[in-house]
């Protein structure tokens, strides 16, 4: 047995044991912090799969983001006064042995996809003529040229989804118009100190990330995530917090990605190239820019659940732009 | 056994597990962590699955799961404020009816 297939099997045992502890884990509080740290291994489990840019958004999301709203979830419930109890024991034979059921089904369908791809996958697969084209496309990563190149629509959509996904969220809010309120005061040295190294530190990765996208892991929904968790910790710390309006900067910012893909896609023909083929390079950061805006701002604003977010005290408009 | 197996398998647990979690978790928050975590399960066994031409990991299949990670989220958040309106509105944190509350 060599070591690298210790360290896969390490983590593989790891996701899914914390997987079996979530479920039937008997305080929701730990089963949800639980379920973050299931995220981060995860997120090992992409790198080791040979996948870092899925390793960086499983982290920056899936882990980050979804554990964050999971607890303001808890808490707003909590406050809104339910009680946490511990759940009774969930004894449920028909439950486990249709959850026994389909991991088999998943374990046979998986196992026999394996063998049918095998370590070579076809020469004629979408992978692989994506990996040929990529030459030609001056970008580095082969991840980010699906996404803005060669399957773009799908990403637009996709910014549409998020759009959607936040006025549905508007629609259902409940009218606590606040939203999520601080907690900690501000005037603690250490939250001072969190705030002017994480803060900026974040706005660093997230440039970063956006700019390493195109050559390597990375892009605008890692770099979008991290802006918006700098958000989270603005937003918990008392920083900004949530407002009933959204100002225009936090409009214009909200719809930059969508508006900035589809004005360059239909305007591709103007540059000799087809509808949504973009025309160059600078047209990818463009669009990723405002992507990043735009994923930034819509991920703030479903964790606020709340129409806007503005500065605490009287610098408004610092942060308003989000 | 390779390491893509294992991870097929861990995936399948996972999967396993959601799906028990969905079906016994009364709490609207236990739902949706047992449904998060199907969805992890799903995109392990996509990635673990597909082909790697010339040696690296086929980067359609990690542009369509770095997709669905990112509507996964927004669909969690969507969720949660429906299970937060519906507890502010009717004070429960379940979706049975009054008289199986205490079922499970």
């Amino acid at each position: 047995m060599n070591v690298e297939l210790a360290i896969d099997a390490l983590i593989a045992v790891g996701f899914a044991s914390l997987a079996v502890r979530v479920v039937t884990g008997r305080r929701l509080f730990a089963d949800i912090v639980t379920f973050v740290v299931f995220g981060l291994v995860v997120s090992l489990a992409w790198a080791r799969l040979g996948s870092p840019d899925l390793a960086l958004a499983e982290a920056a999301i899936g882990a980050g983001l979804t554990g964050a709203l999971m607890l303001v979830a808890y808490r707003t419930l909590a406050r809104g006064g339910w009680t946490p109890t511990p759940t009774e024991g969930r004894r449920s034979t028909v439950a486990v042995a249709i959850g026994v059921l389909s991991a088999t089904a998943v374990a046979a369908i998986g196992v026999a996809a394996v063998g049918a791809a095998g370590e070579g996958s076809a020469p004629d697969s979408a992978g692989a003529a994506a990996l040929e084209a990529l030459d030609g496309t001056g970008l580095g990563n082969p991840v980010t040229a699906v996404l803005l190149l060669f399957r773009n629509l799908d990403t637009l959509l996709e910014m549409f989804v998020l759009l959607v996904v936040l006025l549905g969220t508007w629609a259902v809010a409940t009218p606590l118009r606040t939203g999520v309120r601080a907690r900690v005061p501000r005037d603690t040295p250490l939250v001072a100190a969190l705030v002017g190294i994480v803060v900026p530190t974040a706005v660093l990765v997230a440039a970063h990330l956006l700019l390493a996208g195109t050559d390597r892991p990375g892009g605008a929904f890692q770099g979008g995530t991290v802006l918006a968790a700098a958000g989270v910790v603005l937003v918990l710390t008392g920083a900004i917090r949530a407002r009933s309006r959204s100002g225009l900067r936090l409009r214009i910012a909200l719809i930059a990605g969508v508006a900035t893909f589809v004005a360059i896609g239909a305007g591709a023909p103007l540059f000799g190239a087809e509808p949504m083929e973009l025309p160059g390079t600078w047209a990818v950061y463009l669009i990723e820019v405002a992507m990043m805006a735009s994923i930034a701002t819509t991920l703030l604003l479903l964790f606020t659940r709340s129409r806007g977010v503005g500065a605490t005290e009287a610098d408004a408009g610092a942060e308003g732009g989000r | 056994m390779t390491s893509v197996t294992l991870y097929v398998l861990a995936a399948a647990v996972v999967f396993g597990a959601g799906v028990f979690g969905v079906l016994t978790a009364a709490h609207l928050l236990r739902k949706l962590l047992a449904l998060n975590m199907i969805g992890s399960a799903v995109f392990v066994l996509m990635l673990a699955v597909s082909g790697r031409p010339g040696g690296t990991t086929d980067p359609v299949a990690q542009a369509l799961v770095l997709t669905g990670i990112v509507i996964a989220v927004a669909s969690t958040a969507f969720a949660l404020a429906l299970a937060i309106r519906i507890h502010h509105d009717s004070g429960r944190v379940t979706l049975s009816a009054p008289e199986d509350d205490d079922d499970r």
